[in-house]
């Protein structure tokens, strides 16, 4: 607990947030993350089920995106959750300082945004848009598009995350709202990795 | 995020009327949301009618203003008839059944000063708002609305069926009342686990809490569900994809139109118990309080309510038993179907069993409550012939499933509705609705309701096809053209029963008698507070005793027959110490 003694705590006049109040945000998250699953679930099993009717898969003539670039971009935002992770932790331990770890964790949420554009445009300048003629182009764009618009969510809150710990409205005293955005953001990493089994792997 | 409601009560208008995060502001907000949007469906109801009994003539009054000549056109019908569906279920009944009394019932009967969330509550109506103003803007565009009906199938609702930006903004529509409703439901659940009083166990909650709760968790599962499905019909007709387009329709198709029809079914099929959950709720309370009598099996009704929660998400495949379902899958659904009518049995004995011998007031609550068995029985026993293959077969796409849907989910739904606003009017508004006017309403709402869905059953019996523009152009349809005259009659006398509730509303609104604080003599918590309720609830956050149908218990001292929750009832162990308000910091203003 020593950093927690050198940093000076700028919220100590803040009032403390209660057990009560955290199971509050906690659970109202968890049935979140329940809706946004059966949402995602729909999202997949109907990608299977019309995978599944395709003669060939890939279809013919489709060119999958980068599987090195997507391999890189999956490890990134992997790697985000972990630091997400470890600066939620650290903050439930009683560290102030997480900063640094938040602020990793926007950079490689921007990094793999970035990255995921790569993919879609490596598939575009192929030949291959959403109105081309099948299956994949559908999917892909349909899916990844579905998942792009958590991930700008996620960033978003990420940002008012990183406003909130810098201005001493979230941090030790407050740590429900530095969490739920933790899970939503795990989460968004959890879609992308069923996502790049389903389009890379299978 | 304020909590437990201790955010200082506003003094500006906008923040007070507009974008106000009280529940009680926010559920009349859901109200008149509500109300509005069950006029403009029920007048699209009327003109369907007008159209199916005399085709060709032109609406009276009103058709020079939205049809060519006065005459409903094919497309227009169309339109007509895919809005009215679903506006009444997305903008009408569901904002009035869950986000009006959802919100206003909910935190009182808990014994809360707010919901959980109170700014998701408030996004929750203005998401809502945004969702009926793209419907709304739907029906203006140059094509025309969405002609798909509102169950949209492709590949009618794909641009392969239907041009023009109406189907996409309905779609689109969908989509955001969608989520207005989970976001609803996440506040409800959590609400109701989190906040309930000391003293509030699950098994003291009022049965409209539970029917409330259940409802919630199927928004919160489900809605995802044709969210998704929406997300895919967008792509669809906006960029192109082939999702649902097949092989056969269009070149480059390589979707399957069956798959949207799953993903709607399993969303639709509990959307139906969605609407009639919180009316069940609301019954289950309201025979027991007018009866003066504790609801007959309150744990059983709230297992049955659960058992129909669960099974209402294993039975969707009964609405696709044409579609070349393979028939053991068909044979599973069907059976799923008819074992959800146990625990519909056990809620009408209950419901029957709680009336038995009580000592009945006949206040117009009590009259819908009623009129909930008498059309959810109807309904619910024509349910059967669907959920039978063999039957379905021959019934589906006609009347028959018109009307049965209708007492099911619609007029069960919409009785449950009333039966709340003329229960709940007086701690809403602070006023009491006219109690004659109000049984006028009843009689010339349930009697003409009954005919028009009846008649359904035999013009659908006759193999009277839904959907169709004009049913005289088919001969063997022109004997039952007398039958559609009879139920636009009654539909139209219907109609007309709305407009003494919207009078009799209107003037006890603003110009009724004063309520007094517990004028029906119940004792759930909403009651133990003013009418109308102060802006925070509850003085002292109250600590609860007993459950919420303590009536004619011989311990009730003074000769009363009932108490509120909040008392102690003589020879009863007071509430254990771990229990008391002191062990709640949180709840302390």
């Amino acid at each position: 607990m020593t950093a927690a003694q050198t940093i000076p705590d700028i919220a100590s006049t803040a009032p403390r947030e209660s057990a009560r109040d955290r199971t509050n945000a906690r659970l109202g998250m968890v049935v979140f993350i329940m809706s946004w699953a059966m949402g995602v679930a729909v999202l997949v099993v109907s990608f299977l089920v019309l995978r599944d009717r395709q003669p060939a898969w890939p279809p013919e003539g489709v060119k999958l995106p980068s599987l090195p670039v997507a391999l890189v971009a999956t490890g990134l935002l992997v790697a985000s959750s972990f630091t997400l992770h470890r600066a939620v932790d650290r903050l439930r331990r009683g560290f102030r300082q997480v900063n640094g770890l938040w602020a990793a964790t926007l950079i490689l949420g921007l990094v793999f945004s970035g990255l995921q554009y790569w993919l879609w445009m490596d598939l575009w300048t192929a030949g291959h848009q959403p109105w081309a003629a099948g299956m994949f182009e559908s999917a892909f764009y349909g899916l990844t598009w579905f998942h792009a618009a958590h991930v700008i969510s996620g960033l978003l809150a990420l940002v008012v995350g990183q406003i909130g710990l810098a201005t001493g409205r979230y941090g030790t005293h407050k740590t429900s709202t530095v969490a739920n955005i933790a899970t939503f953001w795990h989460f968004v990493d959890v879609v992308w990795i069923i996502l790049f089994v389903c389009f890379f792997v299978l | 995020m304020s909590h437990d409601g201790i955010h200082p009560e506003p003094t500006s208008f906008w923040r007070k009327h507009v974008f106000s995060v009280d529940h009680k502001v926010i559920g009349k907000q859901f109200m008149w949301f509500g109300f509005a949007w069950l006029a403009i469906g029920g007048m699209m109801a009327m003109m369907i009618r007008w159209q199916l009994a005399y085709p060709g003539t032109p609406f009276p009054v009103l058709g020079d203003f939205f049809f060519p000549g006065g005459v409903v056109s094919p497309e227009q019908y169309n339109t007509l008839f895919t809005m009215h569906g679903t506006i009444m279920i997305f903008l009408g009944l569901t904002p009035l059944l869950i986000g009006a009394f959802g919100n206003f019932c909910i935190p009182l009967m808990i014994g809360a000063r707010d919901m959980i969330f109170p700014l998701l509550n408030c996004l929750s109506f203005w998401t809502l708002m945004i969702g009926g103003a793209v419907a709304f803007y739907s029906l203006t565009v140059p094509l025309g609305g969405s002609e798909a009906g509102w169950t949209g199938y492709p590949t009618l609702s794909t641009t392969v069926g239907t041009q023009g930006s109406g189907e996409t903004l309905w779609a689109i529509a969908v989509f955001i009342i969608g989520v207005s409703s989970i976001m609803g439901g996440i506040n409800y659940i959590t609400t109701i686990v989190r906040l309930r009083a000391p003293g509030m166990t699950w098994t003291r909650l009022p049965l409209t809490v539970w029917g409330l709760f259940f409802t919630s968790i199927l928004n919160v599962l489900f809605l995802p569900v044709i969210g998704s499905a929406m997300i895919l019909l967008v792509l669809d007709r906006v960029f192109g994809t082939t999702f649902y387009v097949p092989a056969t329709m269009a070149e480059g198709g390589a979707g399957d139109p069956i798959l949207y029809q799953h993903l709607f079914w399993i969303f639709g099929h509990p959307e139906v118990y969605i609407l009639i959950l919180p009316a069940w709720g609301y019954i289950s309370d309201f025979l027991s309080f007018f009866s003066r009598k504790p609801a007959f099996g309150y744990r059983i009704t709230v297992g049955a309510m659960a058992a129909v929660t669960i099974l209402s998400a294993v039975v969707y495949g009964h609405h696709m038993f044409t579609t070349g379902l393979s028939p053991m899958l068909g044979e599973s659904f069907m059976l799923l179907t008819m074992i959800i009518s146990v625990p519909g049995e056990i809620l009408f004995f209950n419901w029957l069993h709680t009336i038995w011998r009580g000592s009945l007031r006949m206040t117009t609550p009590m009259l819908f409550s009623m009129g909930v068995i008498f059309v959810f029985g109807l309904g619910g026993l024509t349910g059967i012939y669907l959920a039978t293959i063999s039957t379905d077969i021959y019934l589906h796409d006609t009347y028959f499933v018109v009307g049965h849907f209708h007492l099911t989910m619609a007029a069960s739904a919409l009785f449950g509705a009333f039966a709340g606003v003329y229960f709940w009017m007086p701690k809403m508004f602070g006023t009491v609705l006219n109690e004659f006017w109000g049984k006028v309403h009843f009689w010339f709402t349930a009697v003409p309701l009954t005919i028009v869905f009846c008649t359904m059953f035999w013009s659908g019996y006759a193999g009277m096809p839904r959907r169709y523009y004009d049913h005289t152009y088919v001969e063997y349809l022109r004997d039952l053209q007398h039958l559609n005259v009879i139920t636009t009659h009654a539909a139209l006398l219907l109609g007309a029963a709305q407009v003494v509730f919207a009078f009799n509303f209107i003037k006890s609104r603003w110009f009724g008698q004063k309520a007094t604080d517990n004028p029906w003599e119940v004792g759930t918590l909403e009651w133990t507070t003013a009418s109308p309720t102060p802006y925070f609830n509850f003085q002292e956050i109250p600590v609860v005793h007993c459950g919420p149908h303590e009536f004619s218990n011989p311990n009730i001292p003074g000769g009363a027959d009932w108490i509120f929750q909040t008392d102690v009832l003589p020879g009863e162990p007071a509430l254990p110490a771990t229990h008391a308000p002191a062990a709640e910091p949180a709840h302390s203003a």
